[in-house]
């Protein structure tokens, strides 16, 4: 029997409609959205995800064109984002959302890839530093200018650390190396590699988010302006990027590898996998909160409290400024990417 | 006291081969003043800076007072074209700086500067740096700064040369008048005739590359000189002598 | 012609004044935020507000730059006169020197923090580096280029090898000294600042250059622009220290001082 008309009207209709969407979609896909994102490091496995996304084409089956901007010792591409060179930036913990906060400067962040804060103090075996306690009385801490101004001056308020210890770390382990009662930072998940190359031995590794510093890091913050304009372009960001982290922890990263050592040079291979292990040992990335809400999972408490315990180490005044305003946390905590997790997992 | 000056045979060749003076002899009795003229590049100044033994001679020998010429230092005075006076240093300092240098004290040495100064009438100016002083003042402390250390020998490196005719005139008289009190040998490279004849009693003429001796040449008017000598008939005659011996040299010039 | 001399003094103020009076202007007719660049007026504000901590840092980079000056003056002009009195210790060590002058401190800066315990130490080593080759440089030429007649005068005279230092070559060499010294004031200022950028000092001993990365690294701009505002002053006080020293030494007498 035939369908009325009317029927095969609207049938009509919402095919063309969607045919003309599609068509509209397909367009404007074929013009991807150029973006920039700039890390705080030189090229290294705590930035595997985002270059997974590169090369397995994730970000340009989200319609975007990325460009990674590295870091590096010396550089430092914070002021980029509020002047608008570029879109996105990978920043180490929530003291500089904070610091931008309190000078008025309009960014937020809308992930937090890392759970954990790898930042680490390490110190050479068998000499009393094995209990956490003991390195403060350490004669010598090398601290980069970047820790000097923020974890550090938690450390020395709230964990009796001194000024007179302090020393420059210029991303040399060379005076850490010769001087046994010598204390430095480390990430977590790369120092302790290089340490056993150059040194020989395996270091003592003391995680600042065991004794309190309990920050998220690897952050992807915004402009607050880009976060009202295009709402759509964040999120498909953010979700592009969490499903390359996925992909590169559960998946073949070895593209991803090959890239990252084509910007740095300085790697190698083993020091990847042996970083990349380290991530999953020390539960950096996919842990907590992430488990069941996705990879880069923000928590508005979690920040909140952050701040409240930096205000109790004295390194903000109450009231200062406002913690909920840290994050624009609607862009994650909707499991995206856990279906593809399971399968990575699934395969044999 | 003045001392006598001995060129025996002197030749001088500069590195390059250069030949500036060839078998150059003559003596000069202590307390002389001699001329040495000719024309340009002829080796007067090589010959000067030989008496004054900044030069050593390739062949030959120079002696002042018996001695080698290089051995000889601080008895001699040297005057320049240029004044070569520090710059940094005010005309009493500079006029005082051979006898710092020989060990006397800043006062003392000062003080005897002060009189050298006066009697070249530049004492008003003691406190001024060169930069402030014409070229004839200049020259005149020049003058005071060689006199100031009583040498035996002055010798003079045509130092009026840069200089207008009519302050050429009065510094003639003024460093005749000025020699004539301690009366040193005195040895005055020039390429005017006029100023030749007019300060010296001998007139060496010398001529040719590589710069021989030429003439030598007695000039005989009374001392001291006075500014109207240049206009008598027998200054003239003089003059004229000297400047024939001159053609000879340019002749013998053309012949080497 | 002394009257000339004085009149232009208020004409760079004039002009820095304007300067500035365009600057607050455009800033604040087109909103440009403080985190972009900051008006003149915040940057006076945020210098007095952060006075302590930027006097003490000011103290310290003036005191590694004067340091690092009079190291280098001493150190230059004593081995220019000895390179000016031996040859052969000239083409010793002359090569060291050029090496020295090349050699950027951006990249040693570190190293010589290894070597070195104290910061400042370091930081005066680099400093010193920096600003010591134009002084050596320039010193020996002007060793060299006292009036050969006045070197033959003293030859007359007797002098021996000191008195010819005292009285010729040193009086000789002071006019280029001092137009070595204006190159090595600006130098060892920039040398300051850099090698502790680079070396990153840290903790009590800290200059400006740490304050500025500091507020780099905490996006305080409006600090920025304030510790800047101190090196530049600073930079333009030695100049004018500079300036006055030749005047006195120089002034009566040479020619770069006249007119």
């Amino acid at each position: 029997m035939r369908a009325p008309l009317r029927r095969q009207f609207a049938r009509a209709l919402r095919r063309s409609t969607t045919l003309l969407l599609t068509c509209l979609l397909l367009a404007h896909a074929a013009e991807p959205d150029r973006v920039v994102f700039a890390t705080n490091w030189r090229a290294q496995a705590a930035h595997g995800g985002f270059y997974q996304a590169l090369v397995d084409g994730t970000y340009a089956r989200y319609g975007l064109d990325v460009t990674i901007r590295q870091g590096g010792p010396q550089v430092n591409n914070r002021p980029l984002l509020p002047a608008g060179r570029i879109d996105f930036l990978m920043t180490g913990n929530l003291l500089h959302s904070f610091d931008n906060l309190k000078n008025g400067v309009p960014t937020q962040i809308v992930a937090a890839i890392f759970q954990k804060d790898p930042q680490a103090l390490i110190a050479h075996p068998g000499v009393g530093y094995e209990r956490f306690e003991r390195l403060k009385d350490a004669p010598v801490v090398l601290v980069a200018k970047d820790g000097q101004f923020t974890w550090w001056q938690w450390l020395k308020a709230t964990q009796g650390f001194r000024d007179e210890q302090l020393r420059p770390y210029n991303f040399n382990l060379g005076p850490f190396l010769a001087n046994p009662l010598a204390v430095q930072q480390g990430y977590s998940i790369a120092e302790p590699i290089y340490v056993r190359q150059q040194g020989g031995f395996e270091p003592v590794v003391h995680l600042l988010a065991d004794h309190g510093f309990d920050t998220y890091s690897t952050l992807i913050e915004t402009r607050v302006e880009l976060i009202r304009a295009r709402p759509e372009l964040v999120q498909r960001f953010v979700d592009a990027s969490i499903l390359g982290w996925y992909s590169y922890l559960y998946g073949d990263r070895r593209a991803a590898d090959a890239m990252m050592l084509r910007d740095n040079p300085e790697i190698t291979v083993a020091e990847i996998d042996a970083s990349v292990a380290l991530m999953k040992h020390y539960g950096i990335v996919d842990s907590g909160q992430a488990l069941e809400a996705g990879i880069g999972a923000v928590d508005p408490e979690r920040i909140r409290h952050f701040y409240e315990s930096m205000v109790t180490a004295g390194l903000y005044r109450a009231g200062e400024i406002d913690p909920a305003a840290v994050a624009a946390p609607q862009f994650v905590n909707k499991g995206v990417g856990l279906d593809l997790k399971r399968r990575l997992l699934a395969r044999p | 006291m003045s001392a006598a000056i001995e060129l025996t045979a002197v030749d001088k060749r500069f590195d390059k081969g250069v030949a500036a003076v060839r078998g150059f002899s003559t003596t000069i009795a202590p307390g002389q003043f001699v001329a040495l003229l000719g024309p340009s590049g002829c080796g007067k100044s090589t010959l000067l800076r030989l008496i004054a033994g900044l030069e050593r001679p390739s062949a030959g020998s120079v002696q002042i007072g018996g001695e080698q010429a290089a051995q000889r230092v601080a008895a001699m005075s040297f005057v320049f074209q240029e004044p070569t006076l520090m710059p940094w240093a005010n005309v009493l300092d500079n006029v005082a700086l051979p006898l710092r240098i020989a060990g006397a004290s800043r006062k003392g040495a000062r003080a005897a500067a002060l009189q050298a100064l006066a009697a070249v009438a530049l004492a008003d100016r003691a406190r001024a740096y060169p930069a402030e002083l014409s070229g004839g003042m200049k020259m005149r402390c020049s003058i005071a700064r060689a006199l100031v250390t009583r040498p035996s020998v002055l010798l003079l490196d045509e130092p009026f040369a840069a200089l207008d005719e009519i302050t050429r005139h009065r510094l003639n008289d003024d460093l005749l008048g000025q020699w004539s009190v301690q009366a040193p040998t005195a040895v005055f490279v020039t390429h005017s005739i006029f100023e030749a004849v007019y300060l010296s009693q001998r007139v060496l003429v010398m001529g040719g590359r590589p710069g021989r001796l030429i003439a030598d040449l007695p000039v005989s008017f009374d001392t001291p000189r006075a500014p109207a000598l240049r206009l008598e008939a027998s200054f003239l005659q003089q003059c004229q002598l000297v400047s024939d011996a001159l053609e000879r040299a340019k002749a013998a010039e053309l012949l080497t | 012609m002394i009257e000339s001399r004085r009149a232009p003094v208020w004409v760079p103020a004039v002009a820095g004044l304007s300067l500035l009076l365009v600057w607050e202007v455009v800033v604040r007719s087109r909103g440009i935020p403080s985190f972009i660049l900051p008006a003149p007026s915040l940057i006076v504000k945020t210098l007095w507000d952060n006075l302590d901590s930027l006097l003490a840092a000011w103290l310290f980079t003036i005191k590694i730059t004067f340091g690092a000056l009079l190291l280098a003056l001493l150190g230059g002009v004593l081995l220019a006169c000895a390179f000016a009195l031996s040859r052969t210790l000239e083409l010793a060590l002359f090569p060291f020197a050029i090496a020295l002058q090349v050699t950027p401190i951006v990249a040693i800066a570190p190293l010589i923090l290894i070597y070195v315990d104290s910061t400042t130490a370091s930081l005066l080593i680099c400093a010193f580096i920096v600003a010591f080759f134009p002084i050596l440089s320039n010193t020996l030429i002007g060793l060299r280029s006292a009036d050969p007649n006045l070197h033959d005068l003293l030859t007359l005279y007797g002098a021996n090898r000191w008195q010819r230092l005292r009285w010729l070559l040193i009086p000789s060499a002071l006019p280029y000294l001092i137009a070595g010294l204006k190159i090595s004031g600006g130098l060892a200022l920039i040398g300051a600042v850099v090698a502790e950028f680079a070396a990153g000092a840290a903790g009590r001993e800290t200059g400006l250059a740490s304050r500025i990365l500091e507020a780099s690294f905490r996006t305080e701009i409006p600090k920025m622009y304030a510790a800047l505002t101190l090196v530049v002053l600073t930079g333009v006080a030695i100049y004018w220290v500079t300036k006055i020293l030749a005047r006195t030494l120089l002034g009566r007498w040479h020619p770069s001082e006249q007119g």
